[in-house]
């Protein structure tokens, strides 16, 4: 008898508490939500008899314009009306930054930076430094790119075997794509430095120290690799997406037919993903070409213009070095954004084409 | 625990024996996650080095402390050292002071007696243990603390306002038809393709002509009308059905409230993503700030970190630590958010 | 209160015109229903008096007065959706309170208001539930709910009971049949279901392609078919029709019934399978060849087929031993007959 009456309140008693604390959880939570919307709440207060008054004045149309205007202004001053003035910029001369006390000067900026002897000999060059840019530009993008997209090609293959733990690595390759620019080149010339703990990995080869940053090879290679690093998990990201929306049923088609693995991959998977590797493909390729923050960090430009890219060319050129030239930045950028414009319509038509694919 | 292991060992076969094509996806999947974490780790551990450990080659994997001891007659803990005597025999001593290639040192157990030895023959005693200097010096010493408030104020700001006019504006080309929605539709897409390295200049010129140079409204103003924002919310958007909009309109609510009260509730969910992905942006911006920003006291962390990492060369233990906190409110992103953003990826396409 | 007027309403969207002029007038606490097949511009006429299209000319008048320019809300009228669209973020008391907000109503009268909705479609205990956490019944429920509180001039239903189950759809019918008793308030509701339309309505509107076919009470359509249309989309199975020619008043229907009519030329005559029926031993009827038989129980359809190749559905009462193939006369009363000229309009 006692033995039934413990068990009842042993039961009981956790049910009780439960329902107290479910209790206090219902009380405290709308009270806890009104105090965080009560800025809110309060703000459309205010807001709400003025745009009552907009509506009756102006119609919905001008309450269309109303929710349009915030973000057209600001996209309208910041962005439409740079663009348009990086135009004008590039036609004048002289040091100064603001434009009613510079000189125009016609197509001079372009001809100088395109009066060249040899293009693939930077030195043969009137603005060398542009050509040398130019140049780290495309070899870095040539191999980054390609090491990029093999890299997590590979990965997302491997995330989409079904395998144990696929959140958690998903998660783990994604990490460093979160870290800010600077904390990545922070974090590598750590490493990279002589006292570094890839020269603790070296030396426990055998090998002899290396000052990694130093080296013209080393420090171009270290631009790669680590660029690679900090982006390679939002490609693969989007790369499994892709593979996960291939129907299960044709692998299990092409398992009933024993198909090999590796035709099952020439031949199922690769043309599935192509508009989707294509995207990835010249999204990593419009990302390369804007090569800055890390490189910029990790290396500086050096050693010497080892890893001077395009990006680092016009910000010095149009700020920080001694030879201003912000005319000669702006013609420097509109060269790079035509590469991007061609880069991005690429990118539009093979993603719309991606979409069809899809549908279909 | 058994579990556990046939959890682990679970390959996409149905049981049967490890293909060779498992093995190595493991040991791409677990080298992956060293090369990943590994150098987010060493610089923690790093960080909590101080200087003269940092400067030793080979370095180690921990930090160490080196150990102290109260002698009787100092007023401060001497460093400890093992001295290797010139019979051969070791003993723990207190280093009183150095002197050329020569250390005065004393036994704990026995202050009167001072002995001299060669700092060839000695080493440190150490304990694995932190250096939080590190940590408190730059926020003493520095305008660290300064860095950080600026950073949360642009972080802070640009998001609430990215959320604001990207959501109204979103509202307004997936809920109304209009003349010339297609065309703002259209000029949206086309500055996907300017990116900011583009346009530093003009937009340098721009923002010093309305006034914002060396303010930190300068660094938030041109940022928050993101087009990856206004494309995530609208695709949202288009998912809610007009009914409810409708049936909003015949309650008697203004088309501002159908916004305030109906709109923004239920776009909640990539109202989420886009906040995440407006503070890791911000929190990370570095070229935008570092052209408009001259004055020391407006820097941003990402800004006046990178100064720092160039002024004090040497003193690399406050660049590590200060890069550490730096990183900290990503990795709280990170743990907490990441399926938010993973998926929210996934499901956009955009960074 | 509660008159609806509308004055040769047309509607066009990007030049495909959808209403051609339409004129009707709803009296006050009617129900009226339109019906159509789909396409036929039922819902868009609602939306235009819903006010959340506006027609491209015309004029709607609501008690006299003129509100074709007027927006959705100054409107007084409250309108249930197909899809319910119930606030999905709210409960089911913020869904029923928003409107009343929005009109600066005294807080006190607005949960008067709600309670009073709630007690009157026993919806008493999920008022603190979201629209997610509801059956579809329930839901059905919030939705008209939403509309009673706001005490509307008229309610607008826009095919309300489409997405419930059949059961469902029926107590629901009768529902709403009572709660256009008690509120005697006008209310337009569009459907597409005839049976629906048959049961809830004081007068029925049927549309085709945008036009308004004919107007009546439910019966006076179903005895008195103003044209073919109507005539074969209310009642159910569909009326069978027999072309003939009439000639001097007279015409012939398969099997060499004669039947006079008021009309030359080409014609049509319409008669219900209900109203058909086995003829007695050498009584006229139409010849016909049974191709299908399907025995309900209370009753048996007959598929059958005449001479000149027509089908004809026959409902008996019973279960009257038939066989396929069989050879059969059908006949008929010449009262339930219905004649059509070659434009389709009744001939009495």
């Amino acid at each position: 008898m006692e033995n039934e009456i413990a068990q009842v309140k042993a039961t009981a008693a956790p049910e009780g508490s439960d329902r107290r604390l479910r209790r206090l959880r219902d009380r405290l939570g709308p009270l806890l939500r009104q105090v965080v919307l009560l800025p809110l709440v309060l703000i459309s207060r205010a807001i709400d008899p003025v745009m009552r008054l907009i509506q009756a004045k102006a119609g919905t149309g001008g309450m269309i314009a109303v929710f349009l205007i915030p973000n057209m202004a600001i996209f309208g001053i910041f962005v439409i009306i740079p663009i348009i003035l990086n135009f004008v910029y590039s036609f004048t001369g002289g040091a100064e930054i603001l434009l009613d006390q510079r000189a125009w000067v016609g197509g001079q900026q372009y001809e100088r930076l395109t009066d060249c002897q040899n293009y693939l000999d930077p030195l043969s060059c009137r603005e060398d430094l542009f050509w040398r840019a130019a140049h780290n530009t495309f070899f870095f993008v040539l191999f980054q790119v390609s090491l990029m997209v093999s890299v997590s090609m590979i990965t997302a293959l491997i995330l989409n075997r079904n395998m144990a733990g696929r959140g958690f690595f998903r998660a783990v390759f994604f990490f460093p794509v979160l870290l800010s620019p600077v904390v990545v080149g922070l974090i590598w010339r750590w490493i990279l430095q002589r006292e570094g703990l890839l020269n603790l990995i070296v030396t426990n080869f055998g090998a002899e120290r290396v000052v990694w940053l130093n080296d013209r090879f080393y420090a171009f290679a270290a631009a790669i690799g680590v660029s690679t690093w900090a982006h390679m998990g939002f490609f693969t990201l989007i790369l499994l997406a892709g593979l996960q929306a291939i129907p299960k049923d044709l692998y299990e088609a092409a398992e009933m037919d024993a198909t090999p693995p590796a035709r099952v991959f020439w031949r199922i998977t690769l043309p599935l993903l192509g508009p989707n590797l294509a995207v990835v493909l010249v999204l990593a390729l419009i990302r390369g070409v804007q090569i800055f923050d890390e490189a910029y960090v990790l290396t500086g430009g050096g050693p010497g213009t080892a890893t001077m890219f395009m990006t680092q060319y016009i910000y010095e050129v149009g700020f920080a070095s001694l030879l201003r030239n912000p005319g000669l930045a702006a013609a420097a950028s509109i060269l790079m954004g035509a590469v991007l414009v061609v880069l991005t319509l690429m990118q539009l038509g093979l993603s719309r084409r991606a979409e069809k694919a899809r549908e279909r | 625990m058994s579990t556990i292991l046939t959890f682990l060992t679970r390959r996409r076969g149905h049981g049967g024996r490890w293909h060779w094509t498992d093995v190595a996806s493991w040991v791409w999947l677990i080298g992956g996650t060293v090369l990943m974490f590994g150098p987010a780790l060493w610089l923690i551990s790093s960080s909590l080095k101080d200087p003269a450990q940092l400067a030793e080659f080979p370095p180690t994997l921990l930090p160490y402390v080196q150990q102290t001891a109260a002698v009787e007659g100092h007023d401060t803990p001497l460093p400890l050292f093992t001295v290797t005597m010139e019979d051969g025999s070791t003993r723990d001593l207190a280093q009183v002071r150095r002197i050329g290639a020569n250390a005065q040192m004393v036994d704990p157990g026995d202050p009167d007696a001072q002995i001299s030895v060669r700092i060839a023959d000695r080493t440190p005693v150490r304990d694995v243990g932190i250096a939080h200097g590190n940590y408190t010096d730059p926020f003493l010493h520095f305008d660290f603390f300064v860095y950080l408030r600026n950073s949360v104020f642009v972080t802070f700001f640009a998001t609430i306002l990215t959320l604001f006019t990207n959501s109204m504006a979103a509202f307004a080309l997936s809920k109304y038809r209009f003349r010339g929605r297609d065309a703002v539709l259209l000029v949206i897409v086309g500055t996907l393709m300017v990116p900011l390295s583009v346009i530093l200049v003009p937009l340098y010129s721009v923002v010093s002509r309305v006034g914002l140079l060396d303010s930190l409204w300068g660094v938030i103003l041109p940022t928050i009308a993101t087009p990856t924002g206004v494309f995530l919310l609208r695709q949202y958007m288009l998912t809610i059905p007009d009914d409810l909009l409708e049936a909003a309109r015949m309650d008697h609510a203004s088309e501002w409230q159908i916004y305030w009260r109906i709109i923004l509730p239920l776009t909640a969910p990539a109202l989420a993503v886009l906040a995440i992905f407006s503070v890791v942006w911000r929190w990370n911006d570095f070229l935008w700030p570092l052209v408009v920003l001259s004055r020391r006291e407006l820097y941003t962390l990402q800004i006046g970190l990178n100064t720092y990492a160039g002024e004090l060369n040497v003193q690399w233990h406050y660049i590590l630590s200060m890069t550490v906190v730096t990183m900290i409110p990503v990795v709280l992103v990170f743990v907490f958010l990441q399926r938010f953003i993973t998926t929210g990826i996934a499901g956009a396409g955009v960074k | 209160m509660g008159s609806i007027t509308l004055k040769d309403i047309r509607k066009s969207f990007g030049g495909v015109h959808v209403i051609h002029g339409v004129d009707l007038t709803i009296e006050k606490g009617e129900l009226v229903v339109f019906v159509g097949p789909s396409g036929c511009g039922k819902s868009t006429l609602l939306r235009l008096i819903a006010g959340l299209d506006k027609p491209s000319s015309g004029a709607i008048e609501i008690d006299g007065r003129d509100v074709t320019r007027a927006g959705a809300a100054d409107r007084g009228l409250a309108m249930v959706f197909q899809s319910y669209a119930l606030y999905p973020h709210m409960t089911v008391r913020q869904n029923l309170s928003f409107g009343l907000e929005n009109t600066r109503m005294p807080r006190s009268e607005i949960a008067a208001r709600v309670a009073d909705a709630a007690r009157m479609l026993e919806i008493e205990e999920l008022l603190e539930r979201r629209p997610t956490q509801l059956s579809g019944g329930q839901r059905q429920r919030v939705a008209i709910g939403r509309a009673i509180v706001r005490d509307p001039t008229a309610f607008l239903l826009d095919e309300p009971l489409s997405n419930l189950d059949a059961e469902l759809r029926g107590t629901m019918r009768a529902e709403l049949s009572a709660l256009h008793d008690r509120l005697a308030t006008t209310m337009i509701y569009v459907t597409h279901d005839q049976v629906e339309a048959m049961t809830l309505a004081d007068r029925i509107v049927v549309l085709r392609k945008g036009r308004v076919e004919q107007v009546d009470t439910p019966l006076n359509l179903y005895n008195r078919p103003a044209n073919r249309f109507v005539a074969g989309f209310i009642g159910a199975p569909n009326m069978n029709f027999f072309p003939a020619v009439a000639e001097g008043g007279q015409a012939a229907l398969p099997g060499g019934v004669q039947v006079a009519v008021a009309a030359s030329g080409p014609v049509s005559f319409g008669i219900r399978p209900q109203h058909l029926r086995l003829a007695a031993p050498g009584e006229a009827g139409i010849p016909a060849r049974v191709t299908l038989v399907e025995a309900l129980g209370a009753e048996t359809v007959l598929h059958a087929r005449s001479d000149g190749d027509t089908d004809v559905l026959v409902v008996l009462e019973g279960q009257p031993e038939l066989q396929r193939g069989q050879e059969l006369a059908l006949a008929f009363d010449v009262e339930h007959l219905h004649a059509f000229d070659a434009q389709g309009q009744r001939i009495d």
